[in-house]
């Protein structure tokens, strides 16, 4: 007798938080399950918004066939490569410096951790100005020490870089706190011993702290890799839907945007969505795997 | 335990109850936000509502232009004005921004938000049968469209999904032209000419190149023109064509249309906009390098395919009337050419508000809607009556403006929010940044345009 009368309780309470979480699974039933199911549904059907007709596969097969579709995969994978290629060992070196410090660490995380907390369009816009051919901070900058200046966004050869530069500058700041986190996370009785070995500092660096590392480089590239491949703010303020110049700047969430928001051809948009969420899918299971093997 | 169970519930209950009550209240608050106007709806009494959505940064209440320091008078004087001359019928504006605004209009229609909707992409949704053909409510009113500039009309001339000709599914409402502007200080400074009325390509190249170079009198460094290399320099090619008398090709529906992108007016056109280049600053493929244009320190002779939303305002802010002027851009033999654009209001097909609707699309055309817009929000006039008004007299460089509005080519490009419009553009920008030469360029264009339609 005295065993049931809690068992109920516990059954009543896990009912009544179910009626609590209701909100919330109502709202990603509406708007997050139910729009990606309509997505991969419109990616059958030529779509104008109001009509539709079947197609099959046809919107996959125009998607796939597109040269401008795969323009743009390989102008999301050049910018997502360059930023985590430069991004997270900068961020990391500069956090391990930061970490090496006594004094002043607070003001240092806060200085790098600021454009983080911009929004990416104002910042798109400020950078638009930093990198302007004739009046740019940044080829006055280059002028200053001899180097020759760009054309940055002005030329489909040099404007992947000014994106790959403010995104880089974006995300260096998050990269650096969680490289502080796990290098404060990081048994000081380890660099201890190594003292006691008469390790140098550079030593210690690339065999405790680095290999240490693993877990949060992992975190930081499944991380950066998602983000990188849903690119969208900088690369439309820039270039607007057709990534200009020349499609350059033109990343596969653009693709999908000019197709269906200024096209109206909703049917090869969801297609290259659905492509896009497979691609994301597998890179990130590749990336977890790596990482793990590393790990 | 059974009274456990029911506080419990009645607890879930009440939380749900201020829940849904503060979710009430904030649409309360949303309500009472004058930019939709919806806070006096509720008050009503037996009057039909009308539902208007515009697109732009319009208020219902009077605000501060941010430029100028004037107070703008807001959307309530047309609403009062409207409400006065028909006391059945009271309106609601809902307003949107230019972003987005595809697909916004496009989810407001879906679930019938609006009676009557600002529709610059007119040609898509009267495609999708969403639009109300206005030919018989024309015909049943007797509305004489002779009140517009010539060609406004016909501008936004379009086809329903059961249509075999071209016909009337907007009104024009919110005017706007393409033109040359250019700076006549400059052009004094350096010796030059004025352009004429009705230059040709050589005629601004020419004087372009005049104007390049260190200012002989300020010494600064001038250019001698700009254009957007980006997101529009398609139109001003297209314009260059028309100038040969030729056009972008033919037809109205798709499966009528003939692409002539890779025609010889239109590589002859890129290869001269190659050339102009020469003679813009550098920044202007990403839409930059004209920060000191419509400034008194302006540095650039002349700009291509200027619109008038960028010159009027500005020139009068920053007192410009005397130095920037405006010609016509390129005009074939019968002095036709140049971009068509404005917004015209459409009804939509599901409306049960027709007739007034209809009315407010009357009451759009008068000298009181266009007047409160073009003095209160720079719109240029789409009505013959304004070349009359003395504010329209007042600044010169409108008679230009008002000339471009009424000889553009229309109906305007059925393409121009489609995909060719997009690799047209790549075409233009990939000769322009020297990726390669004019002729390449537009029969990739031409191909790819043409592989688009066979698909779609």
């Amino acid at each position: 007798m005295t065993a049931t009368v809690p068992k109920k309780k516990k059954s009543g309470q896990s009912y009544i938080w179910y009626l609590f979480l209701l909100p919330t699974i109502v709202g990603i039933v509406l708007f997050i399950l139910y729009p990606v199911y309509e997505s991969f549904r419109l990616s059958f059907f030529r779509s104008s918004g109001a009509s539709e007709t079947w197609v099959a596969l046809s919107n996959y097969e125009r998607v796939l066939t597109s040269s401008s579709f795969w323009n743009s995969v390989y102008n999301t994978f050049y910018i997502a490569f360059f930023q985590l290629l430069i991004a997270i060992p900068l961020g990391f070196i500069i956090a391990s410096f930061i970490n090496s410090i006594t004094r002043f660490q607070n003001f240092f995380k806060s200085v790098f951790f600021l454009p983080h907390v911009t929004s990416m369009v104002a910042a798109a816009m400020i950078f638009s100005f930093v990198l302007h051919p004739e009046m740019g901070l940044f080829n006055y900058f280059l002028d200053s020490l001899g180097l020759p200046t760009s054309s940055w966004l002005s030329h489909p050869d040099s404007s992947k870089g000014g994106v790959v530069l403010l995104t880089v500058w974006h995300w260096l700041g998050f990269v650096i706190i969680i490289c502080l986190a796990n290098l404060q996370a990081i048994s000081s009785e380890l660099y201890e011993a190594a003292d006691i070995d008469g390790a140098s500092g550079l030593q210690k660096w690339f065999f405790i702290t680095i290999p240490n590392m693993g877990g949060t480089f992992a975190f930081l590239l499944v991380i950066g890799w998602i983000a990188g491949l849903q690119r969208f703010n900088e690369v439309f303020v820039f270039g607007g839907a057709s990534g200009s110049p020349s499609r350059s700047l033109q990343t596969m969430v653009l693709f999908i945007y000019e197709r269906g928001f200024s096209g109206f051809e909703f049917g090869i948009a969801s297609a290259a969505t659905v492509i896009l969420f497979i691609i994301i899918l597998v890179l990130t299971l590749i990336n977890l795997r790596l990482a793990r093997v590393r790990m | 335990m059974h009274k456990r169970w029911m506080r419990k519930v009645g607890m879930v209950g009440a939380v749900a109850a201020l829940t849904l009550a503060a979710c009430n209240g904030e649409e309360d608050a949303g309500s009472g936000d004058d930019a939709t106007g919806n806070g006096e709806s509720s008050s009503s009494g037996d009057a039909d509502t009308l539902r208007v959505a515009l697109i732009g940064g319009y208020e219902m209440s009077s605000t501060t232009d941010p430029i100028t320091g004037e107070t703008v008078e807001g959307l309530e004087v047309i609403k009062d004005e409207f409400e006065s001359q028909n006391p059945d019928i009271e309106v609601e504006f809902i307003v949107m921004p230019w972003s987005n605004h595809v697909a916004n209009t496009q989810a407001m229609m879906s679930s019938g938000e609006a009676d009557i909707y600002q529709m610059p992409g007119i040609n898509d949704f009267a495609a999708q049968g969403m639009l109300e053909p206005l030919q018989p409510l024309i015909d049943e009113d007797g509305f004489d469209l002779d009140v517009y500039i010539d060609n406004q009309v016909e501008g936004w001339l379009t086809q329903g999904p059961d249509d075999d000709d071209l016909a009337i599914y907007g009104l024009p409402a919110f005017g706007d032209s393409r033109f040359v502007a250019y700076d006549g200080q400059l052009f004094e400074e350096w010796g030059v000419e004025p352009l004429s009325d009705y230059p040709d390509m050589e005629e601004i190249l020419e004087k372009a190149e005049q104007m390049t170079g260190e200012n002989p009198v300020t010494g600064e460094q001038n250019y001698g023109a700009w254009f957007s290399g980006e997101h529009s320099t398609l139109f001003q090619l297209v314009n260059a064509a028309e100038g040969q008398n030729r056009q972008w090709g033919e037809g109205y529906e798709w499966s009528e249309i003939e692409f002539a992108f890779n025609s010889d007016e239109m590589v002859t056109g890129l290869e001269w906009l190659v050339d102009i280049n020469e003679f813009t600053p550098d920044g202007n493929m990403s839409a930059q390098g004209n920060e000191q244009w419509m400034t008194e320190n302006n540095n650039i002779a002349i700009r291509l395919h200027a619109e008038s939303a960028e010159i009027i305002q500005q020139v009068q802010a920053q007192g410009l009337e005397d130095r920037i002027h405006v010609v016509q851009e390129f005009k074939n033999d019968e002095g036709i050419g140049g971009m068509f654009a404005g917004s015209p209001l459409s009804i939509a097909a599901d409306s049960e508000n027709q007739d007034i609707a209809f009315e407010f699309l009357k009451f759009t055309a008068s000298d009181f809607f266009q007047e409160f817009m073009w003095e209160q929000h720079s719109g240029v006039p789409v009505v013959e009556a304004a070349s009359d008004w003395a504010s329209i007299q007042e600044l010169e460089l409108m008679e230009g403006v008002l000339e471009a509005a009424a000889n553009p080519w229309t109906p305007r490009y059925p393409w121009s929010s489609s995909q060719p419009r997009y690799i047209l553009q790549t075409a233009v920008e990939d000769a322009l940044t020297g990726g390669t030469d004019a002729e390449d360029a537009l029969e990739n264009a031409q191909a790819e345009s043409e592989q688009w339609l066979e698909d779609r």
